[in-house]
């Protein structure tokens, strides 16, 4: 007998893909911005102290507040999976296979926010949680909604997608990415790339802990990619932000480590782009745009990460010049750079990041044996899990002289302002990265699971294996569209902050569950260091904690929502 | 000097192909489509000649569906300088003919005047491996195919070709038409900056009429099959089994 809801007999039939899909899924946006409203209202009650939200407040209801975070990240997620679909619908490419990627998409992210989104394995966040009511959460399960979450997400619909995965492996998305044909042939050119020069070799780089040979660095610089996104006028070739994340994705792919070498360069540069004179525009833009200089971050400190006004490396003048003294750490390709962005306290007596300044500090390019050649700097290799390839050290500056000229657009207390306009950049990044790492993830678990034989049969002819290379898919592409969604914004010169932060946040942790998944799938060969997935794994890791950890990410999202 | 390359859109070389249902040919429905490797190879070595100050210009050229442009634009983004489409087909299941390809490809050469044309020496979907060879035939030019090396000499053009068991060099005058091998070069990948130009390069839409060639098919597919599923192997438990199976069911000794 049919239920409430389900107006298709798909169940006694198992039909892959429900009819009329495209009206059904635009019917059930409007049922999950509802709910979310409900929990902009409840959370709001729960945070407000008279007519301000509440820092203290929020704290303690932290769980309701970020829960609320990430369930806007997912009725955006919906509505921009559902404006892809519309518009590959419009120009005739919305296939069989976007079709289940997008109604399994539906299914599994409706029920999730009736039933509990994952803010991480351990964390269910619930509606309940959120504030709301049984009565609350039922103005959700419209009949749209019912069909599908009952219909959405089956195992019909998995299988159906992974073996289209199968018969259509040469291309370079599982589905449409919903891009134009010259960020196609972009992709085309660097996945091409990442497959002959980087995925050969990442795994050896990765179990020796080197460096990313430098000619990779030259191929990369060839190919444009440190000016990709800095305008013309700078010797970079103003394209647009769409295009970075096609190429760190495609780059990350390969290897994050070689993903992750233009971020850095782009980043520094806008830094300058921002808060720069116009003599240090022409300075240092051009070689970061060229890749002759390879800028290096250097903001965190023992005591403070993810709270970054307290620091207390201190710059003090002498004559023209700064002097600086403290410790820094978490600093990424430390030795072979030319310039390091030092955040340093400036203004004595303060405490927060009101005090704070930046600086292009000159560095002279070390090697893997001696990494820091300067008078009064100094510092050590961290080894990590992950995230090789560039090596993290901790910085120390011993009265360490910085030129006058290279105080960053020659004001004092501006560091932390300049800082934060490069976050929204710095963020799409890391989630395009995120993307990179995840379809690395979903592009080895496919090839064992079609290599590998267990019981007279290859892995992926398993549901409980196929099913999870299906979900890999269909969340890489829910993330694809939320980082894309994000850069147009950003193209558009509109603020983004909120976009972007949604993107790295998901992004990040569909990275860790692909990454999860695909080393379960590997079984006990997923454990040994020899198999590539073992780095994948901890390459993923990472995702979750730079540019923002989840925490921080569900934080500002709510922060910025509630306001 | 001018050089002229012609280059086909075909069925991407990491596709697993599938055969149509009713066995007429291959399905191409939502299948990933790439330039054929070997044009790519010429279209390298084209831009390796300009850069070397030997060629001035280079022109790809394209014959086929409307999509065919993309081909074209990988072209240019390797670093052609112009390209010529020639929409001779809406179906992209619709194959034209080396003929008909060499026909049209003779007309551009009379109207473009280059002093080499460097082709592919067969496109992976089909393996005709004949355009080249009628090319030269129509046009009256000289050939060489499956060069594994190219030099210009002044008016002549040095080829080495790959041969059964071995390597022949040839001379010959230009000019000429090559037909590029598998060793020849390794094509590039489009660099971002090249990508950015190669959207202001010119493409000039033709049709087959301009040339005044009429492309319909003279050859009949008779059958599209794929080769047999190889079967599963059996393991013998002994040598002297191995032996009798050699003997009675492979009839091998």
């Amino acid at each position: 007998m049919p239920h409430d809801g389900q107006d298709v007999a798909t169940a006694e039939t198992e039909v892959a893909l429900l009819p009329d899909l495209l009206s059904l899924t635009g019917a059930a946006v409007g049922p999950a911005e509802h709910i979310l409203a409900a929990a902009r209202g409840a959370v709001k009650a729960m945070v407000t102290d008279g007519d301000r939200v509440s820092g203290t407040l929020v704290e303690a209801h932290q769980t309701a507040a970020h829960g609320f975070a990430w369930l806007a990240t997912y009725v955006e997620s919906l509505r921009q999976m559902q404006g892809w679909a519309e518009r590959l619908q419009a120009e005739g490419a919305f296939g069989e296979i976007e079709q289940l990627i997008h109604q399994i998409a539906f299914g599994e992210y409706l029920w999730q926010i009736y039933g509990g989104i994952p803010m991480s394995q351990g964390e269910i966040v619930r509606l309940q949680d959120m504030g709301l009511s049984q009565d609350d959460m039922r103005v959700l399960m419209s009949p749209e909604v019912m069909t599908l979450t009952q219909y959405g997400n089956t195992q019909a619909a998995r299988s159906r997608l992974v073996e289209l995965m199968r018969e259509q492996s040469a291309n370079a998305t599982v589905g449409h990415a919903g891009l134009d044909d010259e960020l196609g042939m972009i992709r085309e050119q660097f996945r091409r790339y990442a497959v002959d020069r980087i995925e050969p070799v990442a795994h050896e780089w990765h179990l020796a802990d080197d460096l990313i040979p430098m000619e990779i660095i030259e191929e990369l610089s060839e190919m444009g990619v440190f000016g990709l996104t800095i305008p013309e006028e700078h010797g970079g070739l103003g394209m647009s932000k769409a295009a970075m994340c096609v190429v760190s994705e495609e780059l990350s792919r390969g290897y994050i480590g070689v993903g992750s070498l233009g971020t850095r360069s782009e980043i520094a540069a806008e830094l300058i782009i921002c808060g720069g004179t116009d003599d240090q525009k022409a300075r240092w833009l051009p070689g970061l745009a060229s890749g002759e200089i390879l800028p290096t971050a250097v903001f965190t400190e023992p005591n403070t990460g993810s709270d970054l006004g307290a620091l207390r490396t201190r710059a003090v003048r002498d004559g023209d010049d700064w002097v600086l003294n403290g410790n820094k750490t978490w600093i990424t390709h430390a030795a072979r750079t030319h310039v390091m962005t030092v955040l340093a306290r400036t203004v004595p007596d303060t405490s927060d990041y009101r005090g704070l300044s930046m600086f292009l500090a000159e560095k002279t390019p070390g090697t893997d044996e001696a990494p820091f050649p300067d008078a009064g700097l100094s510092g050590g290799e961290i080894e990590v899990l992950g995230y090789r390839g560039m090596k993290e050290y901790t910085v120390n500056f011993d009265d360490f002289r910085v030129k006058g000229e290279n105080l960053l657009g020659g004001e004092e207390g501006e560091g932390f302002k300049q800082l934060m306009q490069t976050f929204e950049s710095a963020r799409i990044q890391t989630a395009a990265r995120a993307i990179g790492v995840a379809q690395s993830a979903l592009d080895i678990s496919m090839r064992y699971a079609e290599e590998r034989k267990q019981f007279g049969k290859a892995l992926i002819e398993f549901p409980r294996v196929s099913g999870k290379l299906a979900m890999m898919a269909v969340e890489i592409m829910v993330a694809r569209q939320l980082t894309y969604f994000s850069a147009r914004e950003k193209d558009a010169e509109r603020r983004c902050d909120l976009e972007a932060g949604m993107a790295k946040l998901l992004g990040a942790r569909v990275a860790w569950a692909c990454a999860d998944n695909g080393l379960q799938i590997h079984g006990g060969n997923g454990f040994a260091l020899e198999y590539p997935i073992s780095r994948v794994l901890c390459d993923a890791r990472i995702l979750n904690i730079f540019e923002g950890a989840a925490e921080i990410q569900a934080q500002v999202i709510a922060r910025r929502l509630l306001s | 000097m001018k050089v002229l390359v012609p280059v086909k859109r075909v069925i991407d070389y990491n596709v697993k192909v599938r055969v149509k249902a009713d066995g007429t040919g291959v399905d191409l429905a939502n299948v990933k489509m790439s330039m054929n490797p070997f044009d790519e190879i010429a279209v390298e070595e084209a831009i390796r000649l300009k850069e070397a100050g030997t060629a001035d210009e280079v022109v790809a050229v394209s014959i086929g569906v409307k999509q065919s442009q993309e081909t074209l634009r990988t072209a240019l983004a390797m670093g052609a300088d112009r390209a010529i489409l020639v929409v001779a087909a809406d179906d992209v299941h619709q194959d034209i003919e080396p003929l008909a390809v060499a026909k049209i490809l003779a007309k551009v050469a009379e109207e473009e005047g280059p002093g080499l044309i460097l082709c592919g020496k067969q496109a992976i979907d089909n393996d005709m491996n004949a355009t080249g060879q009628m090319l030269s035939a129509l046009l009256g030019w000289s050939q060489a195919t499956y060069a594994n090396k190219v030099e210009i000499e002044g008016d002549h053009a040095v080829v080495t070709r790959e041969v059964d068991g071995g390597l022949q060099t040839v001379k010959v005058k230009m000019p000429t038409i090559v037909s590029t091998d598998l060793r020849l070069n390794e094509p590039r990948y489009a660099s971002l900056p090249n990508i950015m130009k190669a959207k202001k390069k010119p493409l000039e839409e033709k049709t087959p009429a301009d040339y005044g060639v009429d492309v319909a098919p003279r050859l009949q597919v008779v059958r599209t099959s794929e080769p047999p599923e190889r079967k599963a192997g059996v393991k013998v438990g002994s040598v002297d089994e191995l032996i009798e199976k050699l003997k009675n069911e492979a009839g091998v000794l």
